[in-house]
């Protein structure tokens, strides 16, 4: 718990907002900075990593840190997960694939790490357990999903809310805060079942102390807790959160927990003034269609590295040679190869008496249990989809979709128009139509027009080009960079897309 | 017209809403002399953008400089007088006469005018004329006197700490509306500076406590309801403005200094967040680095032309500007944070919907009180206790008129 005889640290001077290293690399020249695009989150991969270091948490968790064979960064955003294959039937039978939030800091990306508790009735969770050491080696897909921080965010003001192992997401955010200067607020509620049950409480409590723009609360939930606790107990609420954190109205909510902890956090936000559109969640259950949501992002990404990396060998190919100074060392022998040291396991607690580890009962679902439904036998089984400790969907809260309810009404025939094609996309914003022939995405044409739309990858994957279209039919061809039901509130990319008909869009 | 024998506490006499030579004075003595508020910095947020401002017989050219500063200048060109810049904003780097091609610097020096055959034409000689500029918390303030009032900055800093969090400079205008209401300046300016009327304002009542001016002792039976609901508002906004850091007391120095000044933080109903009919944010982007939306209304009131409304999700500024006698000109702009996106995070038309009904049924208001003050049985009025603030309107403008005419 944060002690309050600390005193606090001089205010810093910092700078406003919160910037992700990597958000100014490709805007940057070409030259050394190019090589900071390695550390870009900009596009899944298909990678085999290796178990460097196993942990045991509070809770029933345990962390496995890994890094990649190939020696390269795992770039990626805070909050997002890989999809892991797990050889559970032996190295011969067809693996077992699950996803997982990565709960390191993406701005410590040499190793990455996953934290997996144990549900007993599971079928991956416990063989990871007991068998994944340091040396294991796992096939893996990502970075995955769309819950994840801002590259930039000028109101760093946030609410995680976590319940058990829901953490695993916002540890990586909250390390990720506070590893980077930017001016920042972060208040994490972490929910959990039992006083010993909370993952990384003496780090955040660390956290918590030596960085002042971060705070920690634990509760109980409804569970009696003995005289020692000195947290607060009480299930999610309105009055709660008026409580703990009065100014959650202005903040940006990541909350990650069970499917019924997040139901009620909907609405109960909603009731302290937190607007829909700032609310972002991952579910580490759900229902089959917050599964087969997540199915399908895995699905995309996997298509994704798969064409990457096809096209990557070609790029590095047709590559000059490195300047010398990044070039590796060398010894008498030649250059040292970056082979690395041999993996081998040590127990990093010899000298510390290590804690039975207590099971703990799970009692129904309550909206601080950390069950895990695992699906049974007649539901789908073997599907990518995270039934364990997964992601699913960042409901990005219904008003989304009311964006454009109440958009004043433009003439589109009354806008002048510009460009040559079969069809006419007025830009009721900027007040321009402009044509576009079947061959070009909607992105070149605005911009040969003048219409400004911020874009980044321009490949669909990133997102940042996200527009709503009011009316009319688009070609979308996305690689990840939308959700399904971003589609449905009327988003598409302009970059991935061509027009398919007349098309009035809101930029 | 007996400005030493004003009648405290009543109304002024007809002639000071109606005949023009007093309007000449009031531009003189007031207009001339005093800061008056031009427009924020989300008006001319790039060097060399401009906006043009015509009030009583003045025309003033506002540019924002490269140094991040205002200049103020004279818009009447130095060769035959023609107005130079003919728009009411935009952006230029020299300003060109659109007569004769007179071209002057962004500083108003004269540096190119065709003159072939000219022996003794010393173009130093004619500069446009200069006036003086303030940039104080993002708001632009312009005075036209020689030597400016002395204690506009001790006004500033009043102001600032209340201002300065809303971070005018990351705002851009969503909306600007301009009434030409059929009244003299005066007029608009009483009327907006108390709320006994505020019955008449359906669409404003439902966020803005109609129990303004008003207090225990004078509080009607129709509102004790909405009196009991604003005291809680308002101190659960005063326990937050605390938490954050925010002032919120009441500055009340209308009449007792040159620039006269009322500044607060008070409750909004509903949410408490902004000028809608539930109280909710109509702009979801905070401004500044301000934690919440529930920060109420800081509301300013600056003599002589001009009052503001700072809330969590948007600004709004207002500024009379007198035509003549009878006709002002009030320009209301509204500001949301420059990252807020029109159709997505705010509506324009629900932002704006408020105050452009409260705007339109004040003109209503003033116009009726003008064509009243023609009529020869006019007679000055009492001022009631909740308009006090009207009585101080007037208090001042008597002090400045009585100090030109000396």
């Amino acid at each position: 718990m944060r002690s309050s005889a600390v005193p606090a640290l001089p205010l810093a001077q910092r700078v406003r907002g919160l910037e992700m290293p990597w958000n100014r690399v490709l805007s940057s020249a070409t030259g050394p900075a190019g090589a900071a695009t390695a550390l870009g989150p900009w596009h899944p991969q298909e990678f085999a990593a290796e178990c460097v270091e196993t942990i045991s948490e509070a809770g029933g968790m345990m962390v496995f840190v890994f890094r990649r064979m190939d020696g390269a960064p795992l770039a990626f955003r805070s909050g997002q997960y890989i999809n892991i294959d797990f050889p559970i039937d032996g190295p011969g039978a067809e693996p077992v694939s699950r996803s997982y939030s990565i709960s390191s800091a993406p701005t410590e990306p040499w190793t990455f790490s996953i934290t997996i508790k144990r549900d007993p009735k599971g079928r991956v969770s416990p063989w990871a357990h007991d068998n994944i050491r340091p040396g294991t080696t796992l096939d893996m897909l990502g970075p995955v999903g769309a819950f994840h921080l801002a590259d930039y965010d000028r109101r760093a003001r946030f609410l995680l809310l976590a319940a058990g192992a829901g953490i695993t997401p916002l540890m990586s955010m909250v390390r990720t805060v506070h590893s980077l200067p930017g001016q920042a607020d972060v208040v994490l509620l972490y929910h959990g079942a039992a006083p010993d049950s909370f993952a990384f409480s003496e780090e955040l409590d660390f956290l918590a102390n030596v960085d002042f723009r971060i705070k920690v609360l634990y509760c109980l939930g409804d569970r009696e807790c003995g005289e020692e606790w000195e947290g607060r107990t009480g299930r999610l609420s309105a009055s709660l959160l008026d409580e703990l954190v009065p100014d959650a109205n202005g903040r940006q909510v990541f909350a990650c927990g069970p499917e019924g902890y997040l139901n009620s956090a909907t609405d109960l936000l909603r009731d302290v003034g937190v607007d829909d559109t700032s609310v972002f969640m991952e579910f580490f259950s759900g229902d089959r269609e917050i599964r087969a949501e997540y199915a399908e992002e895995v699905a995309i990404a996997g298509e994704i590295a798969e064409e990457i990396a096809a096209s990557t060998e070609e790029y590095f190919e047709s590559q000059p040679a490195a300047l010398d100074m990044y070039e590796p060392e060398y010894d008498a022998d030649g250059p040292v190869e970056a082979v690395g040291a041999p993996t081998e396991a040590v127990d990093a607690q010899a000298a510390v008496p290590v804690e039975d580890e207590v099971e703990i009962e799970v009692v129904g679902v309550t909206d601080d249990t950390l069950a895990e439904a695992e699906p049974g036998p007649a539901s789908d089984a073997g599907s990518a989809v995270p039934a364990e400790s997964g992601a699913t969907a960042s409901a990005m809260g219904p008003s989304e979709t009311n964006a454009d309810d109440e958009t004043e009404i433009v003439d589109p025939a009354a806008l002048p128009t510009v460009g040559q094609g079969e069809h006419t996309m007025s830009f009721v914003r900027t007040g321009l139509n402009v044509c576009v022939g079947e061959d070009e995405t909607v992105l070149q044409a605005a911009r040969k027009a003048g219409v400004k739309i911020p874009a980044n990858c321009q490949e669909g994957m990133c997102g940042s080009c996200k527009v709503v279209k009011l009316d009319g039919e688009v070609d979308l061809n996305h690689q990840g960079g939308i959700r399904a039901r971003e589609i449905d509130a009327g988003k598409f990319l302009p970059c991935c897309s061509t027009a398919k008909s007349d098309l009035v869009i809101d930029a | 017209m007996r400005l030493d024998t004003r009648r405290t506490g009543f109304s002024l006499e007809a002639p000071f809403y109606t005949d023009p030579n007093l309007f000449n004075l009031d531009m003189q003595g007031v207009f001339g002399q005093h800061w008056v508020f031009a427009c924020s910095v989300a008006e001319i947020p790039e060097p060399g953008d401009y906006v043009t401002l015509d009030y009583g017989p003045y025309s003033i050219i506002i540019l924002r400089n490269d140094d991040g500063g205002v200049n103020v200048i004279h818009n009447v060109c130095r060769h035959r007088g023609a107005r130079v810049l003919t728009e009411s904003q935009g952006t230029t780097g020299n300003l060109v006469c659109g007569y004769h091609s007179w071209t002057y610097s962004p500083e108003g020096d004269l540096i190119h005018a065709s003159a072939p055959g000219e022996m003794t034409f010393d173009k130093s000689c004619y500069s446009l004329k200069r006036a003086h500029g303030k940039i104080a918390a993002g708001l632009v303030f312009i005075c036209l006197a020689e030597e400016p009032p002395t204690d506009f900055h001790e006004t500033a800093k009043i102001f600032e700490p209340y201002v300065a969090p809303h971070e005018l400079e990351k705002t851009k205008v969503a909306y600007q509306q301009n009434i030409v209401e059929e009244g003299n300046w005066k007029l608009v300016m009483e009327n907006n500076r108390e709320c006994y009327h505020c019955d008449g304002h359906p669409e404003l009542a439902c966020s803005l406590f109609p129990t303004w001016g008003l207090t225990d002792e004078t509080i009607p039976p129709h509102l004790e309801d909405v009196w009991d609901r604003n005291q809680q508002a308002q101190a659960s906004l005063e326990y937050r403005c605390r938490r954050y850091g925010l002032p919120y007391e009441v500055v009340e120095e209308l009449d007792t200094r040159v620039g006269g000044i009322r500044i607060s933080r008070e409750s909004l109903d509903g949410a408490g967040e902004s000028f809608s009919a539930d109280g909710r944010r109509l702009s979801k982007k905070l401004l500044g680095d301000l934690p919440d939306f529930r920060l109420g209304r800081c509301s300013m009131h600056l003599q002589p032309n001009s009052w503001f409304h700072l809330l969590g999700d948007h600004v709004i500024t207002f500024a009379a500007f007198p035509i003549s006698a009878t006709k002002t000109l009030v320009r209301t702009t509204w500001l949301v944070a420059d990252d807020a996106v029109e159709g997505v995070d705010y509506d324009l038309e629900s932002l704006t919907h408020t105050w452009k009904q409260t705007n339109l049924q004040d003109k209503n208001f003033v116009e009726l009180c003008q064509q009243g003050a023609a009529s020869p049985f006019y007679e000055q009025g009492p001022y009631m206790k909740s308009e006090y603030q009207v009585e101080a309107f007037i208090g001042w403008y008597v002090q400045r008129m009585r100090e030109h005419v000396g």
